[in-house]
């Protein structure tokens, strides 16, 4: 419970951005003394990375292509990299920043994260890196803007996903099935695969109560809209608006139907990879979960593991007057630099040098199933061997926001206790403890107090 | 009874003997004796209080203050006397909480300690391969309990455990029945995964106990006819009152703090079903960053405990046998 990202999403991050997730330097490395440009011009000097990444494969990976490749050629600067559980990191992090034994480069699992550290004054504003090196030409601007706190950069993101429905392709042309595209066809199809036995949809949170925030994300932004959330979020509608408590009901309703998982109690039973393998063997027959799950399918379809192979497809809008497609857009996590660090100037350069390179941020996304950075890429950037499901995903994000169509994902704009309420609350609606009205009231309730503490992460504005 | 007569004999000869003894000269040397022999004590004791200090006393005191403040974890913390407690008091999750423990106390004084106590009175009675199922019982206790808990998670997921394995021969008991799962079973199901690891524990202290007792007395109940039951309840039960009392007040507290398990297995879901007080507090420190509130609620479950702990103090001096 409660700690600050899912286990599959930060196993899909970690590796992206080398900083990945997180960043370098171990805890007693931090005692020991750096060098900094000293105003000298060229920056130099040891900087301390945390990277939370529990895979020894992709530790390695990271090591290689993300730190001995800068740190070759880079002589002046020099990237210590210390590797920390996925698990622990958050709270390693939480204990040794504020005692100034921290990293250089601070990672976070999102925006409303990195806050925290912001308002405690532990973090470096990096404006003037980011007009140094020009960023605002390598980022996407919701993304970049995803990190400023009263106009000030904090934090750069380290990654971006969406929420997307997975499914069973040789399912799908067996039953002659089609993806559907609106609400109407969304449930002719749930209800088709219940009368065959099928369940419609994999899923369940005893691996990770926080999964069913991911549900309230895609009934928020496909039911009440992108524009309804951004309003809300900047506090000029509130939560009790029926539009929101409809699209509680509504997902409340699909799952008393057993459309997520079979049923409420075996959602609160079911675990990841069990489900994952039923998933891969037809009995369910499709998975809304986010982009993070596409580093998990080739341990599920195709041979050894199955006959079966798997797509992808947008969410469909499920109330009219709504753009298709929604992509409620989530950043993975941020880094930034420490308040406290001597070397922040080395630290920006390898900040840019990471961001600098998109082939070989594509080259991980095919070699790891890293998840993609922020930035500006095309599709002649990707390399030969890439995942086409994966970069047509990404081109198709990349396409929707640049339209300025997306959405807001709770774990990346929801300020923390929010976020915690938007599934903690959820899971006690679903089990019928309250009711949706009250879910939605109680949401108000608490947003409007962190928006009042001046916690509401920087909501970027679409144009829908 | 002839022991306490044995006893009480010896010990007021050795009154006498002392009385006779207690010259000025005698009693000036004992008590220098005694003097560094304490001083050693302390000498020795010292090194382990100071580090109790240093990280009991010390986290205690600074929680006691976090508690009075606003602190979110990271950054300046900002006094505010006893709102967080006061917050305590209309907190619902807390009430639930609480009613949490209280059940999870009523359980673990219950069924581990009935297992415990009756195994340990059919393994008393055992010669051969006592150690065997001495050690079989508390195996369980010394695995950790992410182990521990993952085993039972495997057996009982209506998916791929016993429900599963039962389905295939026919019997459809378990077939709808989500231990985890279900908001009425989920608390239940976890205190039994962690009576399971608990119950040897407390089978081998009572087990010590009893084999401490005098066998003269089992004799004698024997020849005045007395069979199992009323052996049990008449000198074992006496015989092992101390053990049974400590672990009683242990077992207590220990429901108070008890953490692994819930957090391990359900994450104090589902919905909430198995948020006990110390999962709902790491909760409010570490996912709601309230670590002012998180202390609070930490001082309070210790105020419970201290006044537990008092309450059984107490009716031990008043000679209650526990």
């Amino acid at each position: 419970m409660y700690l600050p990202v899912s286990r599959r999403r930060f196993l899909a991050q970690s590796g992206q951005f080398a900083l990945g997730a997180s960043a370098a330097g171990s805890i007693l490395a931090a005692c020991g003394g750096s060098q900094s440009s000293g105003g000298s011009g060229k920056p130099s000097g040891t900087v301390k990375m945390w990277i939370g990444q529990d895979d020894a494969k992709r530790r390695q990976y990271i090591k290689t292509h993300d730190i001995d490749a800068f740190n070759k050629t880079h002589p002046d600067i020099t990237m210590d990299v210390s590797f920390k559980p996925i698990d622990g990191i958050d709270r390693l992090i939480q204990v040794a920043l504020p005692a100034g034994n921290g990293p250089d480069l601070v990672p976070t699992p999102g925006p409303s994260y990195a806050l925290q550290y912001i308002t405690a004054n532990l973090l470096l504003d990096i404006d003037k890196y980011a007009q140094q090196y020009n960023w605002k030409s390598k980022f996407f601007p919701w993304a970049l803007d995803a990190g400023r706190v009263n106009g000030k950069l904090y934090s750069l993101p380290t990654s971006y996903e969406t929420m997307l429905i997975y499914y069973n392709s040789t399912l799908f042309q067996q039953k002659g099935w089609k993806p559907p595209t609106n609400r109407s066809e969304f449930e002719a199809l749930a209800e088709e695969c219940m009368g065959q036995g099928i369940v419609p949809f994999m899923a369940g949170s005893a691996d990770w109560r926080p999964a069913t925030e991911w549900f309230v994300t895609v009934f928020f932004n496909n039911y009440a809209g992108p524009e309804a959330v951004y309003q809300a979020l900047t506090g000029k509608l509130p939560w009790t608006d029926p539009v929101f408590v409809d699209a509680i009901t509504l997902m409340n309703n699909y799952f008393q139907k057993g459309w997520f998982g079979g049923g409420v109690k075996q959602y609160f039973t079911n675990k990841f990879d069990p489900q994952d393998a039923a998933f891969a063997q037809g009995k369910a027959a499709m998975d809304m979960e986010g982009t993070w799950a596409f580093s998990n399918w080739p341990s599920f379809f195709g041979p050894p593991h199955s006959n079966t192979d798997y797509n992808w497809m947008p969410v469909p809008p499920l109330r009219d007057g709504l753009p298709n497609p929604i992509y409620p857009l989530g950043i993975g996590g941020t880094i930034s630099i420490s308040a406290s660090s001597k070397v922040a100037d080395a630290a920006a350069e390898y900040l840019d040098w990471y961001y600098s390179t998109p082939k070989r941020m594509t080259q991980e996304m095919a070699d790891m199933d890293f998840e993609a950075l922020p930035i500006y890429v095309k599709a002649s950037d990707f390399p030969s061997n890439i995942n086409p499901r994966l970069r047509d995903h990404y081109l198709s994000i990349n396409d929707a926001t640049s339209k300025g169509v997306f959405g807001y994902t709770t774990w990346t704009f929801w300020p923390p206790k929010s976020d915690v309420w938007t599934y903690q609350g959820m899971d006690k609606v679903l089990t019928g403890n309250i009711t949706p009205a009250q879910y939605c009231a109680q949401l108000d309730s608490i947003f409007k107090k962190e928006l009042q503490q001046g916690v509401v992460p920087p909501i970027p504005k679409g144009s829908i | 009874m002839p022991l306490e007569q044995v006893t009480s004999s010896v010990s007021s000869s050795s009154r006498g003997a002392l009385t006779q003894e207690r010259t000025p000269a005698r009693r000036a040397r004992r008590q220098s004796l005694q003097r560094r022999r304490g001083l050693i004590a302390w000498a020795f004791m010292l090194p382990f209080l100071a580090v109790s200090a240093f990280v009991v006393l010390g986290p205690s005191l600074s929680s006691f203050y976090y508690s009075l403040t606003d602190w979110t974890g990271l950054g300046a913390a900002h006094f505010i006397g006893l709102a967080n407690f006061q917050q305590l008091l209309a907190d619902a999750d807390f009430h639930k909480a609480i009613l949490f423990n209280l059940f999870w106390m009523a359980w673990f004084l219950t069924i581990p300690m009935a297992l415990g106590l009756f195994g340990a009175f059919l393994l008393s009675q055992i010669k051969r391969f006592q150690m065997f199922f001495r050690a079989a019982y508390f195996v369980p206790y010394i695995i950790a309990s992410v182990v521990n808990a993952a085993i039972w998670e495997q057996i009982l997921d209506p998916q791929q455990g016993l429900a599963f394995e039962l389905d295939k021969i026919g019997i459809h008991w378990l077939d709808k029945v989500f231990f985890f799962g279900d908001q009425h079973l989920a608390l239940p199901s976890v205190a039994f995964v962690d009576s399971w690891h608990f119950w040897g524990f407390l089978l081998i202290f009572f087990l010590a106990a009893m084999q401490s007792v005098d066998k003269d007395l089992y004799e004698a109940a024997r020849v005045d006819g007395a069979n199992r039951w009323r052996q049990f309840w008449h000198v074992t039960l006496p015989g092992i009152l101390p053990v049974f009392g400590i672990l009683v007040l242990l077992v207590t507290v220990w429901s108070l703090i008890t953490f692994e398990y819930p957090y391990i297995i359900t994450q104090g879901g589902p919905a909430g079903a198995t948020q006990i007080l110390t999962v709902l507090l790491y909760q409010d420190a570490f996912a709601n960053n309230e670590a002012g509130y998180a202390a609070a609620m930490g001082i309070t479950i210790s105020i419970i405990a201290i006044a537990i702990t008092l309450v059984y103090q107490y009716l031990q001096r008043r000679g209650v046998e526990i």
